[in-house]
């Protein structure tokens, strides 16, 4: 993956030099599974977490749901 | 399968004498049972697992943590050096400490034995009553609350607290206590109660609120009055359902927390999860104790007398028609894994949603420090209010949606099975994470400290 860090400029999948869509993806964690939103690549169908998601809320999200 | 016979070698103590002895778990197909001999006293057997799912495959290895400040030298070994000693395997993840050793209830079943004062009050249902003033042990005093406090600090450092009795509020000090807890930076204070004070005097749930308690363990039987008639001598429901409403009023999470008995209440697992589910998000979850025997025993008690933590999974898959499926429960990565199961779920529109599964567990042997970590924060989280700021969120994409749907909806079944004088292994209490504090700033693993010889006899409680 390959871009830059505003907001209007596309992100571009690196295999397919495909324009990155928002869409609904499935994601599991721990056994839960939840639908969100998110970057994929319409060909290749590889997501984009940014640091700033997987660093936030998604990592609150496995913290909520961390086992003992 | 049904010819087959496994042993392996542990250790144990003589119910009568309370000397240590060297224990069998005997496996036969579906079941396993501890066998010990005293030369003096004959020999016995207790049943330890029950169900489809053998011992064996559900045990999980643990690389043992090392107390960095033990307060005992091993002197006797254990278990008659507790303090915690050095040979202790595990960390502290809940400390208790006993803050009266009155009540107001005179249950069939109970920890502490805590019935010496019952007779006045139960025949009056007075819980301040000059004549019962009495009557009453001495409790401890602030000072020597603050040392116990202390102690914990000092040998465990910061972890998850629960106040415990006797009935903690019969001490109209109780809000004190916990806000002295909490300045000395407990962060996760929890009153183990029945709940029957919560019910008749709101003014004092908003004291203990307003002092810093988050989340109350709370005795719950069943949904029928005669369930607590039989355990706790008067019939109770309505109190129960009256100390979760000024909860939820007054934002203190609830665990529910039934004491299982065979021929008494173990029909009722299905209907206490469903009273669960619907009380939620007060109620965070429902933490089943199978009963054990201590106090004095005129007779040891037999195998049908006890549920195993296996047949508490089957009859929770049962009961409440495949909602929970066994697969979610998963043994423990803090304490010993016979010592307990637990689930995660979130509670949702159609059902529950699934998060924990037992084929996840992480395969080889797991640090057991590591283990105690994720258990303190689990609990604290699992069993604390959870509307905080949840007015003020903004909801502004699918993870927000997500975290306030955990928060909110997040709900666990869960069980503890205590050890007595008859099934105690020793292995167990080496890993035991709950610990108990004594006036002299010791802390007891909480089976060990709450076991007692057939004669009613005590290591550690006096």
């Amino acid at each position: 993956m390959n871009g830059a860090s505003e907001n209007k400029v596309p992100w571009i999948c690196a295999k397919c030099q495909k324009e990155l869509v928002e869409e609904k993806v499935k994601v599991r964690y721990l056994d839960g599974n939840f639908e969100v939103e998110l970057l994929k690549c319409p060909q290749c169908n590889h997501v984009f977490i940014s640091e700033d998601l997987a660093l936030g809320k998604m990592l609150e999200v496995e913290k909520g749901l961390e086992d003992k | 399968m049904s010819n087959e016979y496994t042993f392996v070698e542990t250790q144990s103590l003589c119910p009568i004498c309370l000397k240590k002895l060297d224990a069998f778990i005997i496996t036969e197909g579906e079941n396993s049972y501890l066998s010990k001999n005293c030369t003096e006293h004959g020999t016995f057997s207790s049943v330890l697992w029950r169900g489809k799912m053998p011992m064996a495959d559900w045990i999980q290895p643990k690389e043992r943590a090392q107390i960095e400040n033990p307060v005992t030298k091993v002197n006797l070994g254990c278990p008659y050096d507790c303090g915690l000693c050095e040979e202790h395997r595990q960390h502290t993840c809940t400390a208790l400490i006993e803050v009266t050793q009155n009540c107001n209830l005179a249950c069939r079943f109970c920890f502490a034995d805590s019935s010496k004062s019952m007779e006045v009050e139960h025949s009056k249902e007075v819980e301040h009553s000059k004549e019962m003033e009495h009557s009453i042990e001495k409790e401890p005093s602030l000072e020597e609350i603050r040392f116990q406090y202390q102690s914990i600090l000092r040998v465990s450092g910061i972890c998850n607290i629960q106040l415990s009795g006797g009935e903690p509020t019969i001490r109209d000090d109780l809000p004190e206590i916990i806000k002295m807890g909490a300045d000395m930076g407990f962060s996760f204070i929890q009153v183990n109660t029945n709940g029957i004070r919560m019910a008749d005097d709101e003014d004092f749930v908003i004291a203990l609120k307003e002092a810093g308690l988050y989340s109350i363990f709370l005795q719950f039987d069943g949904t029928s009055d005669e369930v607590y008639k039989t355990l706790r001598g008067k019939a109770l429901f309505d109190k129960k359902v009256k100390a979760i409403e000024h909860c939820k009023k007054h934002d203190i999470a609830v665990v529910l927390v039934p004491t299982l008995v065979p021929f008494v209440n173990i029909d009722q697992i299905g209907e206490i999860i469903q009273f669960g589910i619907e009380h939620a998000p007060t109620v965070r979850g429902v933490h089943f104790q199978p009963v054990s025997y201590f106090g004095r025993m005129p007779k040891a008690p037999q195998d049908i007398d006890r549920i195993t933590l296996p047949e508490i999974m089957d009859e929770i898959s049962k009961q409440t028609q495949g909602l929970i499926q066994m697969e979610s429960l998963k043994p423990p990565g803090c304490e010993n894994s016979l010592c307990s199961f637990h689930g995660n779920y979130i509670i949702e529109e159609q059902g529950l949603k699934q998060v924990s599964k037992r084929s996840s567990c992480c395969c080889g042997t797991q640090k057991a420090e590591e283990g105690a970590t994720k258990a303190k924060a689990y609990v604290a989280r699992t069993w604390s209010n959870t509307s905080c700021n949840e007015e003020n969120e903004a909801e502004t994409s699918d993870w927000d949606k997500i975290i306030k749907n955990i928060k909110r909806n997040s709900f666990s079944i869960s069980a503890m099975a205590f050890q007595d004088a008859w099934n105690v292994n020793l292995e167990r209490i080496k890993d035991c994470c709950i610990h108990v504090v004594t006036k002299d700033g010791r802390l007891i693993p909480f089976c060990m400290y709450n076991i007692t010889s057939a004669e009613g006899k005590s290591l550690y409680r006096f």
